[in-house]
């Protein structure tokens, strides 16, 4: 046994014993007692028996140091450990004292409309994606707003509105008794100051309402806005939507574009910014909101969260009250935790989820070969497993259910049956087009040159890329050779744009009418060269016909007419196949009534549960309340009274077919979900 | 002196140099801050609104050298530009929102993890073969491997979520307002538990072990022994022979970890929604704020550097080879 082993604890015991050092004169050896002196102040005596210990032992020891007794003198690690453990507990006590006192307030409100990381104090209703929830509708509020839920407009700021001049001129009647949170009445002049504000400075005109509109004018009420051309409903939504902003206020501000109106003046029902703080901040309810008796609450707490996991977390555990989020198997995760409170609605209310062939590029040019890819794929699959079951296959006419009310099933029975499954049509088709296999299984242009197909989608959108993992499959299997390309979004969309690909996974536009969406889908206007970068209309179809139908139904204020039209716009679609619909987007979201009620769900669809839609979240946020108190309207969603379209009205009174408007559907708010 | 001057020659080179990638880098990267837009609304933004959304940012087509010429006049005058995912906040005031918390959380972190890392390496190296040698490198290599935000997920799951003990999200609770209280400051404490916690989890072990290897090959050297031999106090040779000596790799790892300190731990940061530079970060790739990125770059490279020229100057005292 070495002896150095003990005295010089450096040479350690998985080492070899050094050479006994050579007696060296005059130097003395560090004396035993020097040894214990300082040993057992580094480290306990046990670290220092050399072998035979096996290191289960020594783990144990390390685990048991903290609580053995204090008989030993006390090691700097085993202090250090104690200490930090004393730290931990004192800390978490302190925190669960306080998780304690954290009760929810009466009528707070917690919110997540949208994933933030930190927030940034801008309240300017102009800038829709960069001010704070809810500037656009909820602290300032727009003239008339579209109920995505219901199809109809609600009369909002203006309370009837009606066109004249062979529909060239839309007017909008303002409410009378409306005030601004520094007390002054909200005025039509406002309207005015503020369209003329988006004119002066055009990086505010962000619905582009300038490139329709020539003139505004003012009397009494009424803001009539003058178009260079007839514009009927796609204009209503296209101005009602735009928030209105207080004269006196904003004419003294030099640059609203980049003004971030820190202290709003606004009318909504939620006009106090209470508090603000980069990790979040609450608006309190307008004392003196024009709807007496709303809003319910009175408070809305907006905390930061940026990530996905920390979102379904605090839905989870019942932090939450309304929220937009994108949960997996929903009903065992979140609806499962607390079945009498939590509850969902994801209603297919945006534009519809397409795959887009390039019109411009053979063999896509041809309706039958679109036809054929579209038989080719199995929506049901793709419903099932990429969106998880929670949207639906869509139809031949690509709409959702956002224009449900425009809808026409008479269409799709004609000739809309290609977005059934059919391989075995498909591949009948694809041989008409003279598009035949070749010996190794997969289709030749009809010169016989090989067909490879490429399919466009953005790497990580998870779900997107299922699906068109499961229609790269699916053109397999008909023989078309089919790859999957994914890129990132900046260069998928701008191949998109310019028209640089072959198929391509994308949305499709959710405005209000049928007309902005099939102008997006087969209009001159919309359309784009090869190479020059499109808006929209990437596909690059053009029907005269649809232009047609097009021109007018913005010229039509009959609402007979334009739903007449829109059939007509959907049978040439359902014809002309010039997109291949695949499923309605869905809109997230999900509510909690432990300490608020009211949310719109699928029993009671009376506006859309998505908080981030702008301007319709309105419609809910009023309807909120405490948990256990009275509804506050019977005709959730139907807004404040007002007369609405009075064109409409005029005509149904010289037509002598007035029926009263239906009455107000009754909806009893108690038992949700 | 002579050493440390010609040092900061150096780094100012290498700071213009830096700025300079800076601005190409985040350029050179397909598409543009409103299109990214686009893509996180998924295309519920008309298309119109992008025109003018892109006026507003000021995005231009010149030619990039006049960008570059304009964006190094504006870094003259300290205008970092207007951050587009926080529009129209200017960049250096977003800066400052996740600036404070960064440093107190990845700062006390970096300089916890340092201090106790090097500490236990000290005394591993010092009794090798000890029960510490044999435990300690091993089980905090084995926790270090783990990805850092997995083992801050996991954390914020158990003793967060689970059982509650501590909050799971931002810098301090929501319905306090900061101020210096000692309410306040225990609260803020008490929500950077877990953050802190999994960050040291995740880097003791690398300063564990670079100092105890270090420290090993110190051990044998001549003057080690002589030391001992001569009877100077062991606690004495232990720090101020051997572990000064075996100090200056992680010091300069140490410098690194500090200027590094300001990019924020961008995945704890989200994973625990904290209000720091890291968050900060993420939205400005997410969204493709060149301006935001290019000051927080800028930030970083300018904290890396002089925590470079700090670790210099730490050299010098600690090396006196150094001073030549």
């Amino acid at each position: 046994m070495c002896e150095m082993k003990h005295q010089f604890p450096l040479f350690g015991a998985d080492r070899e014993c050094p050479e006994p050092p050579l007696p060296v004169v005059g130097i003395p050896r560090p004396s035993k007692r020097r040894v214990e002196a300082w040993g057992p102040r580094l480290w306990p005596a046990a670290p220092r028996i050399p072998t035979a210990v096996s290191p289960a032992a020594d783990i144990l020891f390390m685990l048991s140091l903290p609580f053995r007794p204090r008989s030993r003198p006390t090691s700097i690690l085993r202090r250090l450990v104690a200490l930090s453990l004393l730290a931990v507990v004192a800390l978490s006590s302190t925190g669960c004292r306080k998780k304690a006192k954290a009760q929810r307030e009466e009528g707070v409100a917690v919110i997540i409309p949208v994933l933030r990381t930190t927030f940034i104090r801008n309240f300017n209703p102009f800038l829709e994606s960069q001010s704070r929830w809810p500037t656009t509708a909820g602290i300032y509020e727009p003239t008339v707003i579209f109920n995505r839920a219901t199809g109809k407009f609600i009369p909002w700021l203006a309370e009837a509105w009606y066109w004249e001049d062979d529909n060239r001129r839309l007017v909008l009647r303002i409410r009378k008794g409306v005030k601004w949170a520094d007390g002054k009445e909200l005025t039509p002049r406002d309207v005015d100051f503020t369209f003329r504000l988006m004119k002066k400075f055009d990086a505010l005109d962000q619905s582009s309402v300038w490139s329709h509109v020539s003139e505004i004018t003012v009397h009494d009420q009424d803001v009539a806005f003058q178009f260079t051309h007839p514009f009927t409903l796609p204009a209503l939504y296209m101005i009602g939507r735009q928030p209105i902003v207080p004269e006196h206020i904003w004419k003294d501000v030099d640059d609203p574009v980049r003004f971030p109106n820190e202290n709003p003046i606004g009318s909504g029902p939620f006009n106090q910014v209470l508090s603000f703080k980069p990790q979040m901040y609450e608006i309190g309810a307008n004392p003196n909101y024009w709807q007496k008796g709303k809003p319910g609450l009175k408070k809305l707490r907006l905390p930061a969260i940026g990530g996905n996991e920390a979102q379904s977390l605090a839905l989870v555990g019942g932090e939450v009250d309304w929220a937009a989020a994108f949960l997996p198997a929903i009903d065992r995760i979140f609806v499962a935790k607390d079945p009498a409170h939590h509850g969902y609605w994801f209603p297919s209310l945006e534009g519809t989820v397409m795959l887009y062939a390039n019109t411009k590029k053979a063999p896509f040019d041809r309706v039958d070969v679109r036809k054929a890819i579209s038989y080719a794929i199995d929506r049901e699959l793709i419903v099932r497993i990429a969106m998880q079951g929670y949207t639906r296959e869509a139809d031949a006419t690509a709409l959702s259910d956002l224009y449900a009310t425009w809808h026409d099933p008479k269409v799709l029975a004609e000739e809309g049956d290609w977005t059934k499954f059919d391989p075995k049509k498909a591949a009948a088709l694809l041989d008409d087009a003279g598009l035949t296999k070749g010996p190794d299984g997969y289709r030749r242009m009809p010169d016989g040159s090989p067909l490879t197909v490429d399919l466009n989608c953005v790497v990580g959108w998870s779900d997107w890329i299922i699906a068109a993992e499961i229609m790269v499959k699916n053109l397999r299997a008909v023989g078309i050779n089919a790859t999957l390309r994914t890129y990132a979004f900046g260069a998928w969309f701008n191949k998109l744009q310019m028209g640089d690909f072959q198929l391509s996974m994308s949305w499709s536009d959710g405005a209000a009418t049928p007309w902005s969406y099939y102008r997006n889908q087969m209009s001159k206007d919309t359309y784009r060269p090869l190479g020059e970068a499109a808006e929209n209309n990437w596909h690059r179809f053009v029907s005269e016909r649809a232009d047609a139908l097009l021109t007018r139904f913005a010229s039509t204020s009959d609402p007979e007419e334009q739903h007449q039209l829109s059939s007509e716009l959907q049978r040439e679609f359902v014809q002309k196949a010039p997109s291949i619909p695949l499923f309605p987007g869905p809109t997230w979201g999900e509510y909690n009534t432990k300490f608020i009620e009211g949310f719109p769900n699928k029993k009671h669809p009376y506006a859309s549960l998505a908080p981030y839609k702008a301007p319709g979240q309105i419609l809910t946020m009023v309807e909120l309340r405490p948990a256990g108190t009275k509804p506050l309207s019977d005709n959730p969603g139907e807004g404040a009274p007002g007369e609405g379209d009075i064109t409409a009205q005029k005509r149904a009174e010289a037509d002598h077919e007035q029926s009263p408007s239906t009455p107000p559907e009754t909806a009893e708010e108690g038992e949700e979900k | 002196m002579k050493f440390l001057l010609r040092r900061l020659g150096f780094y100012l080179l290498a700071a213009w140099v830096s700025i300079t990638l800076n601005f190409f880098i985040p350029r050179l990267a397909p598409g543009d801050p409103a299109t990214a837009l686009q893509q996180k609304f998924q295309g519920k933004l008309q298309p119109e609104a992008l025109e003018a959304m892109k006026k507003a940012f000021g995005i231009t087509n010149d030619p990039l050298y006049v960008q570059y010429f304009e964006y190094l006049k504006d870094l003259a005058h300290g205008d970092l530009g207007v951050s587009v995912a926080y529009f129209p906040a200017p960049v250096s005031k977003v800066i400052g929102l996740g600036l404070l918390w960064t440093l107190f959380l990845a700062g006390l972190s970096v300089i916890f993890a340092f201090t106790v890392g090097t500490l236990l390496g000290i005394y591993s190296a010092w009794n090798r073969g000890g029960k510490l040698d044999s435990i300690a490198p091993a089980s905090f290599i084995f926790l270090g491997a783990f990805p850092y935000f997995w083992l801050a997920m996991l954390l914020l799951f158990v003793l967060g979520f689970q059982l509650g003990w501590f909050p799971i999200r931002h810098a301090y609770t929501d319905t306090l307002t900061p101020a210096f209280t000692w309410e306040f400051i225990s609260d803020m404490l008490h929500h950077a538990v877990l953050p802190a916690f999994s960050i040291v989890l995740a880097s003791l072990g690398g300063w564990l072990l670079s100092m105890r290897n270090t420290m090993i090959g110190v051990l044998s050297e001549d003057y080690v022994t002589m030391a001992l031999a001569k009877g100077v106090p062991e606690r004495t040779v232990m720090l101020r022979y051997a572990a000064r000596n075996a100090l200056l790799p992680n010091v300069t790892g140490f410098g690194m970890a500090l200027g590094f300190v300001l990019s924020g731990s961008l995945l704890t940061e989200i994973v625990f929604s904290y209000p720091g530079q890291g968050t900060l970060f993420f939205e400005a790739v997410t969204s493709q704020d060149y301006f935001l990125m290019q000051g927080l770059f800028l930030a970083i490279t300018v904290a890396v550097l002089a925590a470079n020229w700090l670790v210099d100057v730490a050299y010098v005292m600690l090396d006196p080879r150094t001073r030549r």
